[in-house]
Order: C-alpha cells, then structure tokens, then sequence
C-alpha cells in the first residue's frame, strides 16, 4: 500500500480523513486523544503507508497497529511509563465457538493503550506490560472477554456470540436504538430464523416466534398472506391487521376482505423472504404510537439486507422438495356412505309408502309395485349390497384431488461495500405446486438495496425490489368449490364415467349429489392471478452539523395484478344442459387491480451524547401518504362463442366496469428520548394525523405516548449481584388510532336505485343517497398501558422478557343501528369499547455452551383475553347477521368475546323416555334425533335456547424453538401452538347437518350413530333419517387448539469438507416444515381457515371456513454457499 | 394543505354532486318510484299470507312465513315486518330528500310544470309509503323532512290520524298537479287518477272498524268521499273494464296505457342488469314445482305457502275462470297436509326467468276492477248517491267475466266473498278483513277450517296490527312503545 498525499497545516484528524479516502484503510481511535495533536505538513509520492504512519504518528506520540486484512489502523496515545517494566510478547489464537479463527478481532492489555488485531488465521502478538494481568478481547457480535495473561504460554481464546445482543442495535420507527437502552415493548427477529428454513413468504417466518403476534394461516394455497394479530383483536368493523413498514416505508393495503382473503393484496406479497434481515414488531403503544392513526393493530418493521464493508460476497442458495396435505377431514367411505344411505332410503319408503304395506326388507321390484315408479328416494342401488359393486367404483374424492407437490427456491446475491459505497443484490425465483392439482405459486423477484456516501455530509440510497408472481388457483376454496364439493360429493361413482362423473359426456351417478366432478374442475377451470409489484424508496440524509441529520424520502409501491376466470361448459351443469347450450354454459372473466402508494416522508434526527452521562435524541417529521387505486373487472354473458377459445373476445356478450379509489394521509410527529447513563430512560413522542377518510369536522388526530425504563441492573445494588446480568423495568402508555375503514366512509354518498317506465317497458335510471354523512367520524381510539421486565441472568445465560398490558379501544368504529325514520337502519359512527388484556413471556435460555455443542432453547408464551365493554347508544347485544343459518350463530355482547358463538347446545340423544315426560324438543323431533338444551326454560327449543358456547380467538398461544449445534450440525425444531379458542364451523354444518339428503357425504363419525334404542353408538352422531330440520347448535362448534411441529431443520456446515479456497461459507440443510401437528377441528382440515364470508354484511365482518384445505406439510432439501 | 384531505369519491356519487341538473331530479324521483320494488313481496309476505286465503304453516314450524300466518308473538323480529318498516321508511328518506332538494334547487328545472309534477309524484308516493306503514303498523313516527339520528331518536311515534293528516294533503296536492295519464317514456308515472283512487281507499281504510286499537280504522264515516274519488275516477273513462280475467295478468299485455285495469302499476321488465325484474311471482310456488315438472332452476318458493281450502272450495271450480287462472294443482311429494293448491296467478311457465328475481311482469298495485267493487262497497256502507242496481251490476260484471252466475242483492257479506275470488293475490285480503270489522271471527273461524298442523294461535283484535319490529324499539329502548299484544 502506498499513499500519494499532500496536505499543509492539517490538523490530524483531517489528515486521518484523508489518509482513508487516500487509502480506504479504516482508522480506530478515541477522538479525543487527538485534540491536542500538532499540525501536519506532508508531501508524499507513492510512499509506503508505514513510513506515512511512522513519521506522523510515531513522532506525534502515537501508536499504531495496521491490520492489512481488514485495512483498518488502530491508534493509540503511547504510553508514557513506556520506559517502565520492559514489555514482554504474549503469544495467542482467538478462536470462535465453533473454532474457527477469528480475523480482526482487537486485543487490548486492560488499563493501557496496547492494542494490536488478530492475523488471517486468529493468532496475535502483544507486547504486554511486565505487571499486566488481563487481555480483553474485542470482536463485534461477540461478548468482549476478559483473559488472564499466565507467563509465556500460547493462550488459546473461544469467542461467544452475542446473543444477548445487550449492544446490538435494533429498528424502532423511524430510526434504531440500542438495544438496552430500549423503553418499549419490541419483539425482534433476525434474518437466521428465517433463512436457515424453507419458507416461501415473510409473514410464515413470524409464525410461533414472537409472544402476542399470533400468525394466522387462513388456507392451504400457496402465495397466499397469512392474517395476523398483534395482542388480540381491538376492532368490530375495522381491519385488525398490523401496518408493515419496510425499510421505513410504511406500505399500504393490507385489508382482510369478508372471505377472510387478501383480494385487494397485501403489504407482504411478493416480497422475497430471503431478503429479510430483521423483523421488528412494535407492540404497545408507545413503540408504536410514532405510526399515529395507523398503530393500532401494532406495526411490523421490516429491514431488508444491506451490503457491508469489505470484500464482495456472493451468495448462492437453492432448496428443493415436496409439500402434501397434512391432513385429511374424516369422511364416510364407500362402503359406509352406502350403509347410510340405504338406512336413510329404507326409513323414508316406510314413513312414506308404510300405509300400503312397505316394509325395509322390500326388493327393488316390490317397492317398483307399491310406489308405481322407480323412484330413488326410496329404493337404494341394488349393486351397493352385491359383492365387489359390479358396475360402481368407490372414491375417496380428498385422494382424487390431493398429490405431492414440487416446492423449489433459488437465489443469488451479492454484496459488499466500500467506505463510499455499500451494495445488496440478489435475484430469486420461488416456486411451488400446491397440494391440491391445479394449484400453484411462482414468484420472480429481485433486489437492489445501495447506498452511497456522496461526501462527508451527503448519503443518497435507494432499494429497489420488482417482481412477478403467477398464482393458480382454479377455485378450490369457499363453499360449493371444489374442496368443499370434495367432501360432501357421494363416494360412488358409475365405473364407465369414473373421475368424469357428470363431467363431460357423462351423467351423474345416479344416486349422487349432482356436483360436477371436482378432480375435473381442478384440472379444467382456470383462475390465475399475475401480479407485477414494484416496490422503490430513495433517501437521502444530509449531515447539517455533527449529530444533526436530515432525511428525505420518496417511496412509492405499484402493484399490478390481474385475474384471468374461465369455466368450460365440459365441467359445469348437468349433462342434458351441457349437450344442448354447450357454449353458453362456458362463463369466464377478467379483473384488474392496480394500486399505488405514494409516501415522501422527511425527518430531522438530532443525537447529543453531553457529559455526565446524558444521551438525547429528538426526532422531527413529516409526512405525506397517498394511496390509490383502480380496478376493473369484466365478465361474459350469455356463454362463448367457441369451445376453446379461453378469452373474452370470445364471450358472446362482456359485462364491464371500472372503479378508482384514493386516500391521503398527512401527518406531523416528534419524539424525544432520552437517557442517563444508559440506567433512567425515558421517551415520548406524539403525532398528528389527518386523513381523508374522516369527517370534514374530525380529520385530524393526536396520538401521544411515553414510556419511562429503570435498568435496575445498572444500579450498584444489583450490580453487585453477581448472578443477575441484566435487569430492566418497562412503563409505557399511549394512544394509537386505527383508521381502516373504506375510503369514503364519512361521505354520504349515492347509489343507483332504477325503476321502469314506458309504454315500452325500459329502464330509468335512478340515483339516491345510499348512507348517512358523519361529518364528525373519527378513528378508533386505543389506549394502551404496558408494564414489562427484561431480565438477564447468569451472565446472559437466561433471558427473560415479561409484558402486561391493558389495551382499551374507544370509539370503535360500528355501523349502528338508528332509527329507520333517517332512511337507514345504521350509520357508521365511532361508539363502543373493547379491551384487549393480556400477558406475555418471552424466554431464552442457553442450555449447554461447550466448544462442541450448543443448545439454546426459545420460549413465547401470550395470553389475552379480549371483551367487549359498551356498545352504541346502551345496546347489550347486537346478533351477528349469518348468510348460511337462518337464525344468527354470532353474538357481540357486552362483557364477551368479540363475535362470541351463541348457538343451541346439544346435550344427548331423544330416547323415548324423553318425549314420555315432554322434554323440550325442536320442531318434529322424535326418538333418535339430537337432544338440545332448553336453556331459557320455555318447553320448546327455538332460536331463544341460544347460548354462549366459545369464542373464536385462542386464550393462549405459544412456541418453543429449540436450536442445537453440534460440531457442523445445526438443528432447529419449532413447536407452536394455541389453546382456548372455538370454531363455529359451516363446513361443518355441510358435512353433519341434521336432516340432509343421503346424497351428501358426511362425516366419518356417523359410522357410529344412532341406529336403534339398543344401538346407540358413540353418542355423538344422532339418527341418519331426522326429518326435524336443523338448527344452530354445537354439533358444528369444534374447539381450536392445535399443535404444530411448525419446522425442523437439520443443516450441516460443509466449509469442513470443502476446503477449497473461495468458499466463504457452505451448509446444506433439510427441512420437515408443519410435519407433525395434532388439532381437534374434526369437521374441516385447517383450525385456522378463513375462506367465506359467514355475515354477508361488510358491518359485522366474519370470515370462517366452508372448505378451506389442510395446510401443507413439505420435505425441503437445501444448500447454501458464499464466496 | 389541509385542503388536500378534501378528496372526492373518483368512484360514487355523492349528495355534493348531486341534483345539479334537471337529469338529477328525474334521477331522484325514479328512486323514490324504487322503493315500489319491494312493495308486490310485502302484500304476499304481510297481506296474502297473513289472512285466509293462504295456509302458510310449514311442516318443520321454522320457515320466516310461518310466523306470520300462525300469528306468533314472537313475530317482532320476523324478516318480513323489519323488511316492511325499513323499506317504507327508507323510500320515505328518499321522497323527503327529494323535496328539499326540488325546495333549494329545483329552478334547475326549466319548466315549472314539470317541476310541479315531479313534486306531485313524489308526494304521491310518499303518502303511498305511509298510507302502507298504517295499514301495518297502526301509529308511525311522521317525518316529512331529512332527519339525522341526533334527532331521529326524539321522535316518537304520531297518532294514526296525524298520519293521515298528511297522506291526504299529500295526495290532495297530488291529484290537483298530477295529469291524468302519460304518454311514451313516462307511462307508468302516478297519475291523477291514481291519486284519486289511493285517496278514497284513504278514506275507506279510515272509515273501516277501530277494534278498539289504535289501528288503521277510525270509523269515521267519510264513505261518501271515498265514492265521490272513485266515481271521478270512473267518470274519466281512462280506464276499461277487461272482459277477459286470464289477459289482465298476460305477460303480452303489460303496457299500462293498453291494459285499461291498471290504474296504478309496479312495473318491471326482464333481462336487465342491475336486475329490474320481479320476485312477487314465486313466492307461493313451491321450488320442486319449477325444478321437477318445468325443469328450470329453483325459484323463491322454498317448500311453497298452499292456498287455504276455505278459499279454493268458494269457487266453484268447474267453471270459474279464475280458478284456473289463479290456481296450481300440484301436489309435493313431501305432502303439506291434504294436499292443496298453489297461488300462480302471475307465473307464466313459458316465462321462468335465469334471475329468480328478474320476473317480467307489472304488478297492479290499483286495478280498476278493485275500484268499481271498492265503490261497490261505499255503497252498501251507506254512501249517500249510490243504490243496490249499481252495487249488483258491479259485481255481476265481475262474475260474468268469471263465467260464474250473476246474483241480486248483493250483500257486504257477498261483496267481502267476490273481491276474495276476484282478487286473490293482489293482496287486498287482509286489509279488506281489517275494514270489515269481521277479521277476528272470520280468522278464527278459518282456522277451525284449515289449520290441519294445528300451528296457528287463536286471533285477537291486536292482531289487525303488526309489532314495531324489534330493532327500532331496541336502538333507543322507550322511544316506541310496543303495540298492544306482542
């Protein structure tokens, strides 16, 4: 290394400035042991960087050490007593904890300047003091260790990892703080918990991680968001999905839609999970009481991977394997659907025909002669009882549907950096066939994220990630589709149609429900989804004066996608309709969605650090949000007008529209914080929000919070305590606001409402206000107290985090009921109140630490209990309204549950006894048929026996990771799971509601019904003929706690075996993701689907499952190398 | 910057941009005419199944329909009644936003005479929607303006004769302004005629029995006004008497300015999106009737309300036309006891839409028929200017199109009878029975008659009137009281 320089009169400070843009070469020193430094007039030509240091450090009164591996120099005040005890070498290797050498690492002698760093292969030289006792030992991510210097031997030093990461930094919103001086209640997780496994989006990496984030997978589809809750849910009419912040741009557009699905998309789609450095979520309110009108529901910061310093790094990764169903739903066989339905048609020829002599033992013919025609409500397929069933085949139609799918990932990137610039590319493709045939996912997506240091003042950056995904789903999910078909469609079939059944050219079997076979739907219908996202922020941060930033940026997110239908006649209808309208059977359609956001938000950050041990930061922004966007959608009517044309143009007539929305958000905010030797922290921060979604009198909010922490650890009471290394108490409240409603809500607005006239009957066109304005409409309002305790005992050994908190959410956003003398039955307005309580333990422990093997294990642990306080204007109840039962299933009432189930218990099966001595029955019950509880004691069961039963939220949910190394291996195993929370299944109603035709499949359950008083059977399945009806009653409501053995994944360093030079890093892995798992959800495959809209009525949005797949369970092989 | 918040619907009309030109206020009063939509499937629903003519008790005991027939008290959540008060009410908003509008902005309107009319349409109307909440409901909150919640929850409900108060100055306003009839694109709009003849039904409906309840009945002995409207509507001669009953209702003879009955028509049409078409048609129809016999889709029947046997025997099937036309013999499998026929006096199996909503056919909500027996009934009531000759010559007018034989010296009794026969369907049952003063004897009579499931409570006089459904007593609990017996 040479350096060419010239400088006069330059403090040396300023020559150390040059000297590394010169150079590159990093200087180390306490700034200011420079203060007092001479000037410097240099003038060199291509001279040796050594004779540069020497004669202007040297001669200054400096030492140096210059590590040319690392091109950095460490600077030191030479010691004065430098004529005292003549300084002895001491020899030594510094090593990790998985032995490898450690490079760079800085070891100092304690209480002097000496300092020096390791070689390329760990081992260092130091001339120690004579009387020096301890080395300390430096190397960032790992804890600093302090070595006793015995005599001449060659010390051998092992390296922890910093896992307590007390010093690492963590992103908070806008900004990151050190960790231990943290106030707030923040959850992290880094990029090793979700790399390390196969996952194919960011939100499946939060799933079991985080105490109080429960992670809901809703379907069994590839591609599709996961729904997520932070500490419950705070909102009846509102959206309850957190805000995602990515790289500091607050994304928009994560809004459930009825079905429980993501149509408009969502923040996480297409965003590559192998990007991902570091997920924050910010839990109370004063963590996320910065994000205002938006915190409510918690906010989750995500940070992307950045380039470091150094050499360049290229990684290459690829993993492959197969996901299947991890579950079938217990349904009838063949062979039992049969039994049933010949006892079904049996009961009915009898009840029907019992008066002219029918009896169940009666042949086919003779029951031709008594009812006069062939009819096969009362006279069961003679086949089903001859051996082997000539002519029929027995299906398991969930096999049908179900196969292996191929899952793949692949990813390059690259990284490095410079002192001027640092860089992450990478470029991947994920793709994935679903579990059932006909589904799939496949994602391309890429990334730039650089970022450059113009000169001393000016740093511009820009991410840049676009990407396209294709998602297949030909309709499998939701009520009469082909899951849900699946389920309920007979299990026999006509041998000479097999899986065609009434597909095609054939007719359905004759004793069937009249679906149309889903095996052939599956592979017939056609519903993609293409989707182009692009999402960019460029920055840039101006340093005004020393400690004072500003930053400005534009962020901007367009996503694209597009929805192809199509349904050919071939597998829609009954035969003779099919034959006859071939082309107008065929239906098809297309859907654009075009969204963008537009966010410029500019911050001034101001850091002071004042002596005696005061830290400030204060932070002032603005904001500027604005979403929109268009959608149009196009369908045929009246058919094609080809067979295999699958496009539009030739539909024989198009119905069309288009429609646009927009809204804009505009905010003001500030933040303080402050610390006192690092001991008494404080922070408070507040901010104005204003949107367009409000009333004209109410668009501006203020959400205040403030969090005080005592880090009693630092107090020399505790610091005497040997065993306790960490100690922290947490105290914050705030107010944070949810603002997702639609966007016009507060606007009386009009809809068309036509009529006809003319002597010639034609349309007219009519138009009326369709709701009420609420100039005065205004967020939802959440306050939220938080008390929490970070521990850290042994030396980091056992952490601990504990959290209480008490969410109150006020002026919730409902629709309620007014009197219809205004036009309408509801208006939108902001009443009730629902509280959120809870608790949370987060807890990790490092079991073994020994050089060969690791063992850690994490625990999360959340509880919360959610409740309804007050409703509009006195109301104690208001029923859910319910598509699919005619009476409600669904309470919010006053001291429940949000959406508590309230339906009729049933309590046993009706014996003659019962009916002897009038016990209360429902409509035509009789012996046999479902006993339900009279709970309001009025001798008959209707829709007033209703009752609280269960609530869908879980009471609890947990995980457990646990993480062992041993020599090259690594083992990770999560388990998670929840407890507490009900089901109020309508697939379960499809798939055991009392008095449905035989036709239907049923549950596996009713193998064991009641047959006869002396055949009762397990008491859980009533008689197969009930000719009552139905009613809401428990016989649907499951209970959904399960247990996941969510991954385990099993790598193995290769670096060991390759030892050829370039390879920075290797390890291949495989992973069991969601492999093993237990839940009680007996009516339907995934405790957590969402897939239908139960109300029907956007005021009271309740998804639940009516066909929802299992979730996938898949085996991934993988490999990851670096140069 | 501020300003910037202020962001318009790209996608929704709103009441800021609204009623700016004269194509608004056509818009607004075709909305106000929307609210007719519901009103064919509310005479079935609340009328046809409540009284005599329909045996509405399903098997199982739990269909919506159900309730109503069988007089249950629990009928204050029913669907139907929330369904009658709501959609009233909401046509009602529609009606008094109208007219503010046409108060502030209505000079956009060039000329006056059509600003007039529209206004004359929209009371009209307005007073059809509160002259059905009466017959229903008995006392009603009266709002003529757009009110807001804050102050909606002070209005408590107004005496029956407040009510009328206004439906008769909003109708009196109307047959003064309203021309007697259109011609092209605004045939089916009120007329004067129209007007008239709701007024005398007014009239009638508050000349009929009190019951002792605060109901529609006053006794107030205005017979002779009511014939004095009527024999003007007569006296116009815009209308004729069809000779022939199946043609009245043929899907080929829907122009109300060619099918001389209709005085007043909800008119629809077929094959349109959004769906113009009609429900009324299907509702008695059971769904295995259009699924097995027509081998069409399932249309809004469900298992179908069967007419009542005290009905179907007054006829004397052989012969009458009107039998035929008004009946389905078709028996379910699932067997309603004894196995009665079907109300299809609208459907037209050759007509069966793909929307079950989309059927193509008016409903007459005034046919003249209706008002020569309606002054028929003035008449034998004691009218002054009217004799028994023209009351038997009504009536046997009627009964020759029937192919029935006439009669003389018809009585009221008689009359009740023929309009039954006549008018099945058209939902005049019950609001002839609450007139008569006879509706609890002649329910409870029926009852020992028809109700084969033994499902239907005893009728008392409080039964003349519907509850105030549940949820409007529940927004501001004390703001209605409850009517007597539920």
């Amino acid at each position: 290394q040479t350096v060419t320089i010239k400088a006069r009169q330059k403090s040396l400070k300023e020559f150390i400035v040059s000297l590394h843009e010169n150079t590159g070469y990093h200087f180390i020193y306490n700034s200011d042991l420079l203060n007092d430094a001479p000037k410097v007039d240099v003038a060199y030509t291509n001279a040796p960087l050594e004779t540069v240091l020497a004669e202007n450090f040297t001669a200054n009164g400096f030492n140096y050490v210059v590590n040319k591996a690392d091109k950095t120099v460490i600077l030191n005040k030479k010691t004065v007593s430098a004529a005292a005890p003549a300084a002895q070498p001491v020899k030594g290797v510094v090593l990790d904890d998985k032995g490898n050498p450690v490079t760079g690492a800085t070891v100092m002698v304690k209480g002097t300047n000496v300092a020096t760093t390791t070689n390329n292969i760990g081992a260092f030289t130091i001339n120690a003091p004579d009387n020096s006792k301890t080395l300390v030992v430096i190397y960032v991510g790992y804890e600093t260790q302090e070595v006793p210097v015995t005599g001449s031997k060659v010390l051998n030093i092992v390296l922890k990892t910093n896992s307590t990461s007390l010093d690492s930094v963590i992103v908070i919103g806008y900004g990151s703080q050190k960790k231990s001086n943290v106030s707030y209640a923040i959850a992290s997780l880094n990029s090793e918990a979700i790399t390390d496994r196969a996952i194919s989006r960011v939100d499946q990496a939060l799933v079991g991680q985080i105490a109080g984030v429960n992670v809901k997978q809703t379907t069994g589809l590839p591609g599709k968001a996961f729904s997520i809750q932070v500490r419950g849910s705070g909102s009846i009419s509102a959206n309850t999905e957190p805000l995602y912040v990515l790289d500091g741009f607050p994304l928009g557009q994560s809004v459930q839609d009825g079905t429980g699905g993501f149509s408009g998309g969502n923040a996480l789609d297409n965003i590559n999970p192998d990007d991902i450095e570091s997920i924050e979520v910010l839990k109370d309110a004063a963590a996320a009481a910065i994000y205002g009108s938006r915190g409510s529901n918690g906010v989750v910061l995500i940070t992307t991977k950045k380039g470091k310093v150094g050499k360049a790094r290229i990684q290459v990764s690829g993993s492959a394997g197969y996901n299947e169903a991890n579950r079938k739903v217990d349904m009838l066989n063949g062979e039992e659907w049969a039994d049933r339905a010949t006892e079904m048609i049996n009961a009915a020829y009898v009840s029907a025909y019992g008066s002219r002599g029918a009896t169940a033992q009666d042949d086919r013919d003779k029951r031709i002669s008594i009812i006069g025609a062939n009819n096969i409500s009362y006279i069961p397929d003679p086949r089903w009882a001859q051996p082997g069933h000539p002519g029929l085949r027995y299906v398991d139609w969930q096999d049908e549907i179900f196969r292996k799918g191929l899952q793949q990932n692949y990813q390059v990137s690259a990284s490095g950096g410079s002192s001027n610039v640092n860089y992450f590319f990478s470029v991947n493709n994920i793709r994935q066939e679903g579990i059932v045939i006909g589904t799939s996912n496949n994602l391309y997506s890429a990334r730039a994220n650089v970022e450059a240091n113009f000169n001393q003042k000016l740093k511009l950056g820009i991410n840049l990630s676009p990407s396209y995904s294709l998602l297949r789903d030909p309709g499998v999910e939701g009520k009469d589709v082909i899951f849900h078909q699946a389920l309920n469609m007979t299990p026999i079939v006509e041998d000479s149609a097999g899986l065609y059944t009434n597909t095609y050219g054939n007719n359905p079997y004759n004793w069937a429900v009249q679906f149309n076979s889903p095996v052939q739907k599956a592979l017939n219908q056609v519903g993609e989804t293409k989707r182009f996202r692009t999402v960019a922020s460029v920055y840039g941060i101006y340093t005004i004066i020393k400690g004072l930033n500003f930053k400005t940026s534009v962020n901007v997110d367009f996503s694209n996608s597009n929805y192809t239908r199509y349904v050919p006649y071939t597998v829609s209808n009954l035969l003779n309709v099919r034959n006859s309208q071939t082309t107008v059977n065929t239906s098809g359609g297309y859907q654009t969605n075009n969204y963008q956001a537009f966010v410029n938000e500019n911050t001034l950050n101001y850091t002071r650090n004042l002596t005696g041990g005061h830290n400030l930061n204060v932070l002032l922004g603005q904001s500027y949000n604005n979403f929109t966007s268009d959608n149009s959608a196009m369908n045929s009517v009246g058919g094609y007008t080809n067979a295999y044309v699958k496009t539009l143009n030739y539909a024989a007539g198009i119905q069309g529209r288009t429609s646009a929305s927009q809204n804009i958000l505009l905010s003001y905010f500030s933040r303080v914080q402050y610390a006192f030797r690092s001991k008494y922290l404080f922070s408070g921060s507040i901010r104005t929000d204003g949107s367009s979604r409000f009333g004209e009198n109410t668009r501006w909010g203020v959400f205040p919070a403030a969090s005080v922490a005592w880090k009693m650890s630092e107090e020399p009471f505790i610091r005497s305590i040997d065993k306790i290394s960490d100690l922290k108490l947490r105290i914050s409240y705030g107010v944070t606001g949810n603002n997702n409603i639609g966007d016009f809500s507060a606007t009386a607005t009009t809809a068309s409402y036509g009529y006809v006239f003319g002597s010639t009957q034609a349309p007219a066109i009519g138009q009326a206000p369709n709701r009420l304005p609420n100039p005065n409409l205004k967020w939802e309002k959440s306050a939220t107290t938080d008390i929490g305790l970070d521990v850290g005992l042994f030396k980091g050994r056992i952490t601990a985090s504990f959290d209480y908190y008490n969410r109150l959410t006020r002026n919730m956003l409902m629709n309620v009921a007014v009197p219809e003398v205004t036009g309408f039955q509801i208006a939108l307005d902001n009443v009730g109140q629902v509280r959120n309580k809870g608790w949370e333990i987060q807890l990790s422990t490092k079991n073994i630490v020994i050089k060969q093997l690791q063992w850690t294990t994490n625990v999360q642990l959340a509880h919360n209990s959610n409740k309804v306080v007050a409703l509009g204007s006195g109301q104690t109840q208001i029923l859910v309204p319910s598509l699919y039962t005619t009476v409600a299933n669904t309470v919010l009432k006053v001291g429940e549950s949000i959406n508590s189930i309230y339906v009729i218990k049933r309590i046993g099966t009706l014996t003659q006894d019962d009916i002897n001595a009038k016990v209360a029955r429902y409509g035509a019950q009789t012996v046999g048929d479902a006993r339900y509880e009279d709970y309001d004691r009025n001798g008959i069961i209707d829709a007033g026996d209703r009752q609280v039963v269960g609530h869908p939220n879980p009471d609890y949910t947990w995980g457990v990771t646990n993480t062992l190394n041993y020599k090259g291996f690594d083992l990770r195993v999560l388990v998670q799971g929840q407890v507490g929370g009900s089901i109020y299944s309508i697939l379960g109603r499809a798939v055991s509601q009392t008095g449905f035709g035989y036709i239907y499949n049923q549950l596996g359950d009713y193998r064991d019904r009641w047959r006869s008083p002396e055949n009762p059977g397990s008491g859980v399945r009533d008689k197969a003929y009930s000719t009552f009806g139905s009613i809401v009653n428990t016989d649907w409501l499951y209970s959904s706690d399960y247990l996941r053995v969510r991954a385990i994944t099993l790598g193995y360093d290769l670096k060991t075996l390759l030892k050829k030079a370039g390879v920075g890093s290797a390890r291949m892995f495989v992973s069991l993701e969601n492999f093993f798992g237990k839940d009680k959800y007996y009516g339907g495959a995934n405790p957590e689907s969402a897939n239908t809209d139960l109300s029907g009525n956007g005021n009271y949005p309740q998804s639940g499952d009516y066909g929802g797949l299992p979730l996938a369970k898949s085996l991934i092989v993988g490999v990851n190398l670096s140069f | 910057c501020k300003r910037s918040l202020d962001v318009v619907p790209p996608s929704s009309g709103t009441t800021k941009i609204f009623y700016l030109n004269q194509e608004d206020f056509l818009q607004g009063v075709a909305a106000v005419y929307n609210g007719l939509r519901a009103y064919p499937d509310r005479l079935m629903n609340l009328s046809e199944t409540r009284s005599d003519n329909l045996y509405a008790a399903s098997v199982l005991g739990t269909q919506p329909y159900d309730a109503i027939n069988s007089f249950r008290r629990n009928a204050v959540s029913n669907v139907y009644v929330e369904a009658a008060w709501n959609d009233d009410y909401n046509a009602i908003f529609r009606a008094n936003y109208f007219l503010e509008q046409l108060e502030l902005k209505g000079n956009i309107i060039s000329s006056e005479v059509l600003r007039n009319r529209l206004g004359a349409e929209v009371r009209f109307l307005r007073a059809f929607y509160y002259f059905d909440l009466v017959r229903y409901f008995g006392k009603v909150p009266l709002v003529v303006k757009t009110v807001l919640p804050g102050e909606a929850v002070t209005i408590p409900r107004t005496p029956v004769a407040e009510v009328y108060a206004q439906i008769i100055e909003d109708l009196k306003y109307a047959m003064e302004v309203l021309p007697a009839s259109y011609t092209g694109a605004d045939v089916g709009r009120a007329t004067r005629y129209a007007a008239g003849s709701l007024l005398a039904m007014v009239y009638m409906a508050r000349s009929g029995a009190t019951y002792s309840i605060e109901g529609p009945g006053l006794a107030s002995n205005e017979w002779t006004e009511a014939l004095r409207l009527i024999n003007e509507v007569i006296n116009s001669k815009v209308y004729t008497f069809n000779t022939n009953y199946a043609s009245i209702f043929s899907y080929a003879n829907q122009n109300p300015n060619v099918n001389k009955e209709a005085v007043f028509d909800v008119m629809h049409v077929s094959g349109l999106n959004p769906v113009l078409g009609a429900s009324f048609v299907s509702l008695t129809v059971p769904d295995s009737y259009f699924t097995t016999v027509l081998q069409k889709p399932a249309q809004l029947g469900g298992a179908g309300r069967p007419t009542s046997f005290d009905l179907y025997r007054t006829y004397d099937t052989a012969v009458d036309v009107r039998a035929k036309t008004n009946f389905l013999l078709y028996y379910t499998a699932l067997g309603i006891p004894g196995n009665r026929p079907y109300l299809r006096k609208y459907m037209d199996s050759t007509k069966v839409p793909v929307n079950i909503r989309d059927w193509g056919i008016n409903f007459m909500a005034i046919r003249y028929t209706d008002v020569l027996m309606l002054k028929a009934e003035c008449i034998l009531q004691g009218a002054a200017g009217g004799t028994q000759e023209e009351v038997d010559s009504i009536v046997n007018l009627v009964r020759t199109r029937a192919k029935i034989a006439p009669v003389s010296g018809v009585t009221l009794e008689q009359l009740y009878q023929e309009r039954r026969r006549e008018l099945v369907g058209e939902g005049s049952r019950w609001f002839d029975l609450q007139r008569s003063g006879t509706l609890v004897t002649t329910m409870n009579n029926w009852i020992k008659t028809d109700d084969d499931l033994k499902q239907i409570e005893p009728v008392v006089k409080e039964f003349v009137l519907y509850p105030v459904p549940q949820s409007q007593l529940d927004v501001r609990p004390g703001l209605y009281t409850q009517n007597q017996g539920y």
